[in-house]
């Protein structure tokens, strides 16, 4: 589950360097055109279609050819009349292009098939599991992000100072240990040893009809901790780390020394001047990493038994129930173009010349 | 006129690394009068820009202010540069494609400083950015544009924007033309001087250019190796430089007269020294085409406030 960051870096790097890129342009200065902004969001919009079906052809692939789903549903001894009816209904017949579009069709309506395991439909199985995962992602995301965040430019402003040093030395254990044995650690010293909080489970849950949320009572929120430290302490080194680096580069930079020139305090230009500029790529980060939040928390929901989606993936791998893994691909694929349609308009929110020059781009076409 | 608004008196900025402490600038002493403009010239690691960074405490480690004062309209300032910085002394730096916040509208940075020093409600601050636009020949209603959407002597004009939007009593220019098209730069150092002549602010401008130095400054001081070689008045140091340092500047700068065509430029030989390697004596000595022995063994003071040179000795 761990990302590599300097997979990333070659698409962060470019970005900056548009700085130096000094072309005068006319067009809609500092406000944002709404007509060419929605046709920016229109093609990204109609990238993300693209690569939803590249993710929905491999989830169907294994849901077609992984295992028979006539054995899986039937079983090897059943006759070849039932057999026969049950490849008619499922249309495995047809052509491939039109089960695909027909699995395309189906999905779009959150029609996922039968759980082969429970036989409920899975498309509400994951529905009933789903909240309790967003809620722990939610939860480990915030904590990643702002204290993350928070860390990396403390560190960055006091590079000398003892207690940065203190925690960018600790934030290697965070990258190094892997997350099992953080959860393990924590219900040992939390749970076993002073018995703070609970060790597994969502405690109580309220119903609000489409949705059971843990926010509402108090061992719910008790709950959310340990398996939301557990799963977002990687991310949050990470994003520390990420920071740290970002805005040490951005204080080297002579906008930051012209800055200081002017007078300006060293909150405006910690604060208003650099950190903004360290944003871009934290953002990247960022926002990937909340999508792995979501899609790796198979382990740590297995660790504290929590009842999510992530559970529910490792059962179906257990028993190859193919239409709920099949579906969860589906769910985490969905979940990382979102994130990553998210990730770039907030580029464009952020930086001025990415934006003028996509602007152009979409004039020019 | 003849008021001293600035006076550095023995300033010294020392390195520390491996190889010992480095002095960047040595023993430093000159000052600007009110309205003046003074030329800082020198070849690069002569110690000019450390000279203009430490008088507002802009050095970043490890360098330092060692020794020395500066006096700014009579008041020793070196303990709290910072209370100066953009008030009283603001800079122009080198590069106008680097020296603006990319992700900042222009406006938002003219105004956040306007705001910072001047007591002036929020209107007024944005009426006073859109005059400094204007005043630099930017028209107004370009307040709510981008950095990058300005070409590089736009930018720098928005710089000398900046630079004069809190009424400041001396700018520091630190090579403010030399990453500009040369076209470009004379509008830009024209109108620099000439706001600057109309508000009485004095101008340190920092340059390696000689041509720069002629068209725009009141006195000269030359630089070598962090320690002043010569001072006086444009006039007097470019038509009879008195230390060899400015003679052989002076002979390398090219001309674009009829004469010169086809002619090699004159070369200073050898190159300055690294500073940890200064020689004994006078640091030009080993370039120098009329060194004598003293030069060797004995450091010249600067003599007649004119050259720290031993021939001045000689010839008085």
């Amino acid at each position: 589950m761990r990302s590599v960051p300097s997979l990333l870096e070659g698409r962060n790097r470019p970005l900056l360097r548009y700085a130096r890129r000094d072309r005068p342009l006319e067009i809609c200065e500092g406000s944002i055109n709404i007509g060419a902004m929605l046709l920016i969001i229109l093609r990204r919009l109609g990238q993300s279609v693209f690569v939803l079906f590249l993710v929905a052809f491999v989830s169907f692939m294994i849901f077609r050819y992984v295992g028979n789903p006539v054995d899986n549903l039937l079983g090897q001894e059943a006759s070849n009349d039932r057999r026969d009816a049950l490849i008619e209904a499922l249309g495995l017949n047809d052509p491939l292009h039109v089960q695909y579009f027909s699995f395309v069709g189906r999905a779009l309506q959150f029609d996922f098939g039968i759980s082969y395991r429970t036989a409920q439909p899975v498309a509400d199985m994951i529905l009933q599991r789903l909240p309790a995962t967003l809620e722990l992602a939610l939860v480990s995301a915030i904590f990643a992000i702002v204290l993350g965040v928070v860390a990396g430019v403390y560190t960055a402003i006091n590079r000398r100072g003892f207690i940065a040093n203190t925690i960018l030395s600790s934030s290697l254990i965070g990258v190094s240990l892997p997350t099992f044995l953080i959860g393990v650690l924590l219900i040992w010293v939390f749970s076993v040893e002073l018995k703070w909080l609970p060790s597994f489970g969502r405690g109580e849950t309220v119903d609000l009809g489409f949705w059971k949320t843990g926010f509402l009572s108090v061992s719910g929120l008790k709950s959310l901790i340990l398996p939301g430290i557990t799963l977002g302490l990687y991310q949050m080194t990470l994003i520390m780390r990420l920071t740290r680096a970002e805005m040490l580069e951005v204080l080297r930079q002579d906008y930051i020394k012209f800055a200081r020139a002017r007078g300006l305090s060293d909150r405006a230009v910690y604060f208003s001047h650099a950190l903004k500029n360290t944003l871009v790529p934290v953002v990247t980060i960022a926002g990937l990493q909340l999508g792995s939040i979501v899609a790796f928390a198979i382990i740590t929901e297995t660790v504290f038994q929590w009842p999510g989606v992530g559970l529910m993936f490792i059962n179906a791998v257990y028993f190859v129930d193919i239409p709920v893994m099949s579906a969860y691909l589906l769910l985490v694929g969905t979940l990382f173009v979102i994130i990553n349609l998210i990730v770039d308009l907030l580029y464009l929110v952020i930086d001025p010349r990415l934006r003028d020059g996509q602007l152009k781009q979409a004039r020019g076409q | 006129m003849t008021e001293t608004l600035l006076e550095l008196k023995g300033l010294e900025v020392t390195f520390k690394t491996r190889r010992g402490t480095l002095k960047a600038v040595d023993d430093l002493s000159l000052s600007i009068k009110k309205g003046e403009i003074l030329g800082i010239v020198g070849e690069s690691g002569a110690g000019k820009s450390m000279t203009g960074a430490a008088i507002i405490g802009l050095i970043d480690p490890p360098g330092r202010v060692s020794a020395g004062e500066v006096w700014f309209e009579q008041e020793r300032v070196d303990a709290h540069p910072e209370r100066l910085r953009g008030r009283q002394i603001s800079m122009v730096f080198q590069d106008p494609l680097t020296s603006l916040n990319p992700l900042r509208t222009v406006g938002d940075q003219l105004i956040e400083t306007i705001l910072v020093h001047m007591n002036v409600s929020k209107s007024e601050a944005v009426q006073r950015a859109r005059d400094g636009l204007a005043e630099v020949g930017i028209d107004p209603d370009r307040l709510n544009a981008y950095p990058h959407a300005f070409s590089g002597g736009m930018r720098q004009r928005v710089v000398v924007a900046l630079a004069l939007a809190t009424e400041p009593k001396l700018v520091i220019a630190d090579e403010p033309t030399t990453a500009l098209d040369v076209s470009v730069q004379a509008q830009v150092l024209d109108l620099l001087k000439k706001l600057c002549r109309e508000r009485g602010t004095s101008v340190m401008l920092i340059t390696h250019d000689m041509g720069v130095i002629a068209q725009t400054s009141d006195r000269i001081a030359v630089m070598y190796a962090g320690r002043l070689a010569e001072i006086g008045s444009t006039r007097e140091v470019l038509t009879n430089p008195q230390h060899p340092y400015t003679q052989g500047l002076m002979a390398s700068t090219p001309s674009v007269d009829a004469k010169s065509f086809g002619k090699t430029l004159f070369q200073i030989p050898g190159s300055m020294p690294k500073l940890d390697a200064l020689p004994n004596g006078c640091a030009f000595n080993p370039r120098c085409n009329q060194v004598h022995e003293r030069c060797r063994t004995e450091r010249p003071p600067l003599m007649s406030d004119r050259a720290a040179c031993w021939l001045m000795e000689t010839a008085s």
